[in-house]
């Protein structure tokens, strides 16, 4: 995957070298960087098996509670900016609570209870800012977005949502392979069975993977409100299905038990190049007219290409392990021999031992 | 031993059956013939062969040696069409129907009759008045339509006979059908068996419940260990013969451990009046310190229940433990666990491994929150630990970076045991410790459970394996139809004792006077 996304960003450089120019760059690796936020919340609950489908809502409410509560303009309450964040951030870790529970102590199946979040919480979204928008006007929280380290001109080359990603994804590469709670997630995903055998709380586990990725979300949330600046009730519209390719694509299995960091955020960049070399990519040539043209590929497509690449990558990904379980069961094949039957010579029945005693 | 008598071609026979898996040989010459209007009992231990024949017979697999042949014809049963072409109905144990459904599409299922294929309409009438007639044959009386998962256990067993009636079956192979079913149930189900058998149909009749075959069957055929041994004709059979010959093979002790005396009559494990749920009785037995206790049982006893609710997995309802003198209530596998009583599972696979992870973090998993600082993994200390857990136990792996997946079946059993053992168990419940572990890592495991024991632990074995049972256990408890029948010292443990008090022996439970008389 990692060599995949190099020869993407080459093909892309060598195409248009705008590809690598700052402002592509910066904007490229904002868009990498919201969505890689996001993936790695889901992460946690695929990795033990589960889904989320309500982040994409969670995303929308998160941007909108905050326009809501420190708005200065029509429709806000103008209260402080960290008012406005802690209520949102609330209002994200409740949603994954409230998820966790009812998945955890009513046995309901992830899918549906998060499914039914997801239309729930939209609906919320939609009432508070009664169907319309929510400007956040010169709010200092539009700087997130547009901010960073290292500036060339307007552009910062390594802007804050790129630096709340690597320190999202650090503190999640920290718990996921550092900590008991990481080792006990794979092991929820990998044998559910086996991890309640071996004394783990598996629903304490599996709730609090919920709790996390409804957190997380809600800080993505907040660095597209920033990025977005306009809220309504369509912010983060199926976000949720583009953090599942993207952790899917990093190696993730929706069987769970699968699934890292680093992977994740390859596959979160592959889902943005994507995107972006859609609008950069060219291909200069010469129509049969002798006149010099470019191609460049139809927008349109961009939909067509994002399902291809995922289906292409887990195909690849089905067909190796495909390959790899048959040779398991070649080996083990030619290494058991075959041994005799247990009992050689069956005794009649009259020489059976008499009983002791 | 009677014989078929040669004037009359029986309805089916079965020649020199062989079949051979990796790694063993599961019948090797089997022969077994059965008439038209007959009931032939099936017996034998666990692992005798039975169910493979009877796989067979259904064309689930293939022989791989030997002559079936039905009305004197030869035939070849390559596949569950075949089987069912030739009228032969397998009814398995766990009822094989679509609770979803009714009566009506259960019996009908696969076998639909609508012209055109899948897109062919279902006559939807037309079927329920077929159905009626079939239910009504096997006595159940009630709608047609109503859903399956709304019926009793023998109810949805009456449907199966449907079932196989629609197909006009003439061999019917029932697999332990009283296993799940109440006595009334099983008194409709005798009577349905008696109709069938007037109505000239075959039946095999494959149960661990002696008092039933012995009502019920015209004749017995014992395999052991894939052989067969003998038939008995009802008028021959009783209870201790049939018992003799399931069990009358020579124990070889070749590779179990000199046993010691190392019981000291202090108890580890005392469990009394336990209510597990499910079981008709309250189970009591004590443990004691550093001794093999045994559980001996047919399959579907209730030990890896029993074993379930000491381990807190699905606790007992009701009754009391004591261990080593402190009350003991696991509520939970973590409370079992941290009071020292650890459970090395009968499905490795699906219950003692995470497969995809290494040796290293599965035999860590129940204590690495124990030597993490603040949550931080001690890798250091995992890896050490999981090193010392090869080492003592000469698991087989390259490193202990491997995933358990790819280990064999012994070694695999190992990394379950390792896992326990680096926690200083108390009591240590081994359900089944060696199937499917080939002979060589069988007599390292034996080994290391007679170490164990000889440091003062105190290990329940559940074992289905008569040798092992008797060639590892101290005493061993006995267990027939949910219910603890006995616990036999060690002066007491014979194939004969254990087997009969498994089959259900009535006057045995608890004496040591179970000789044949």
């Amino acid at each position: 995957m990692l060599v995949a996304l190099a020869l993407m960003c080459l093909a892309l450089w060598i195409s248009n070298s705008d590809f690598l120019g700052a402002a592509n760059l910066a904007t490229t690796s904002r868009n990498i960087s919201m969505l890689g936020i996001l993936s790695i919340g889901i992460a946690f609950v695929i990795i033990t098996g589960g889904i989320d489908l309500s982040i994409g809502s969670v995303v929308g409410l998160t941007g909108v509670l905050i326009a809501r509560m420190s708005s200065t303009q029509s429709g806000g309450l103008g209260y402080p900016l960290w008012v406005g964040i802690s209520v949102a951030l609330l209002a994200a870790v409740s949603v994954g609570l409230l998820q966790g529970l009812l998945i955890t102590r009513l046995k309901l199946q992830p899918f549906i209870v998060t499914l039914g979040f997801m239309l729930a919480i939209r609906g919320v979204s939609q009432t508070i800012v009664d169907g319309s928008v929510i400007s956040m006007g010169d709010s200092p929280l539009l700087d997130l977005s547009n901010g960073g380290l290292l500036k060339v001109g307007r552009d910062a080359l390594i802007g804050w949502p790129t630096v709340i990603f690597l320190t999202v994804a650090a503190v999640g590469a920290y718990v996921l392979h550092y900590t008991v709670l990481g080792r006990y997630i794979y092991a929820l995903g990998g044998n559910r069975e086996a991890a309640r055998y071996s004394g783990i709380a598996v629903d304490r586990v599996e709730l609090l993977t919920y709790v996390i990725s409804a957190g997380v979300a809600g800080i993505a949330g907040i660095c597209y409100a920033s990025y977005i600046g306009q809220m309504n009730q369509k912010v983060g519209e199926a976000y949720e299905l583009y953090a599942i390719a993207a952790a899917v694509l990093g190696g993730c299995s929706l069987r769970g038990g699968e699934g890292t960091i680093f992977g994740i955020l390859i596959g979160a960049s592959i889902m943005r190049v994507i995107d972006n070399g859609i609008n950069t990519f060219q291909f200069p040539y010469t129509d049969p007219e002798g006149i010099a043209r470019i191609w460049r590929v139809n927008t349109n497509w961009n939909n067509i290409i994002v399902g291809a690449v995922i289906l292409i990558a887990v195909i690849l990904d089905q067909v190796v392990h495909m390959v790899q379980a048959a040779r398991r069961l070649r080996e083990a094949g030619t290494s058991k021999q075959v041994a005799g039957p247990p009992n050689k010579g069956s005794t009649p029945p009259e020489a059976a031992k008499s009983p002791a005693a | 031993m009677s014989e078929v008598p040669q004037s009359e071609t029986p309805l089916l026979r079965m020649r020199g059956i062989t079949k051979r898996f990796p790694g063993v040989v599961a019948l090797q010459g089997v022969s077994l013939s059965l008439k038209a209007g007959e009931v032939l009992a099936l017996m034998g231990e666990n692992g005798a062969g039975k169910s493979t024949l009877m796989k067979i017979l259904g064309g689930v697999q293939p022989p791989d040696e030997g002559e079936i042949t039905i009305d004197g014809k030869p035939v070849v049963l390559g596949g569950v069409k075949d089987s069912k072409a030739q009228g032969i109905a397998l009814i398995h144990q766990e009822l094989m129907l679509a609770p979803n459904l009714d009566i009506t599409s259960n019996i009908f299922l696969g076998n639909e009759g609508a012209k055109g294929g899948l897109f062919g309409p279902l006559n939807r009438p037309k079927m329920n008045a077929r159905a009626a007639e079939l239910i009504a044959r096997v006595g159940l009386r009630m709608p047609v339509t109503t859903l399956v998962s709304r019926l009793t256990a023998g109810q949805m067993q009456m449907v199966e006979i449907a079932k196989a009636l629609l197909t006009k079956a003439r061999i019917i192979i029932m697999d332990e059908p009283t296993s799940s079913l109440a006595s009334a149930e099983s008194e409709q189900l005798f009577k349905i068996i008696r109709q069938l058998k007037a109505d000239g149909i075959g039946i095999i009749y494959i149960s661990h419940r002696m008092q039933e075959v012995m009502d019920l069957s015209d004749r017995i055929t014992i395999l052991r260990d894939g052989r067969y041994v003998g038939d008995l004709s009802r008028a021959d059979a009783t209870h201790d013969k049939v018992v003799a010959m399931m069990v009358g093979r020579e124990l070889s002790n070749e590779y179990f451990p000199e046993k010691r005396e190392r019981t000291t009559n202090e108890p580890m494990l005392e469990v009394e009046g336990l209510v597990v749920p499910g079981a008709p009785d309250r189970a009591s037995f004590t443990a004691r310190k550093g001794e093999i206790l045994g559980f001996a049982g047919l399959i579907g006893a209730g030990r890896t229940e029993l074993m379930e609710a000491i381990f807190g997995v699905t606790p007992a309802l009701s009754g009391s433990m004591k261990l080593d003198g402190q009350p003991y209530t696991p509520t939970e596998p973590r409370k079992a666990i941290d009071a020292g009583v650890y459970l090395a599972p009968e499905d490795r696979k699906r219950h003692g491994l995470v497969l995809p992870m290494t040796v290293a973090q599965n035999t860590s998993l129940p204590n690495i929150g124990s030597y993490a600082a603040f949550g931080w993994l001690d890798r250091k200390t995992e890896q050490t630990v999981a090193e010392d857990g090869v080492k003592r136990l000469r698991t087989k792996t390259p490193t202990i970076k491997q995933a358990v997946v790819n280990l064999s079946g012994g070694n695999q059993q190992k990394v379950v045991l390792a896992k326990w053992l680096a926690m200083a168990p108390k009591v240590l419940i081994l359900d089944e410790p060696t199937r499917g572990i080939d002979v060589g890592a069988k007599a390292e495991i034996y080994r290391h459970m007679a170490n164990l024991a000889d440091q003062g632990i105190t290990i329940l074995m559940v074992s289905s394996d008569m040798e092992e049972t008797i060639g590892m256990s101290d005493r061993v408890v006995v267990m027939h139809e949910r219910r603890v029948k006995g616990v036999l010292e060690r002066h007491e443990l014979t194939q004969l004792a254990i087997a009969g008090l498994m089959t259900g022996k009535p006057e045995a439970a608890g004496e040591s006077n179970v000789a044949a008389s």
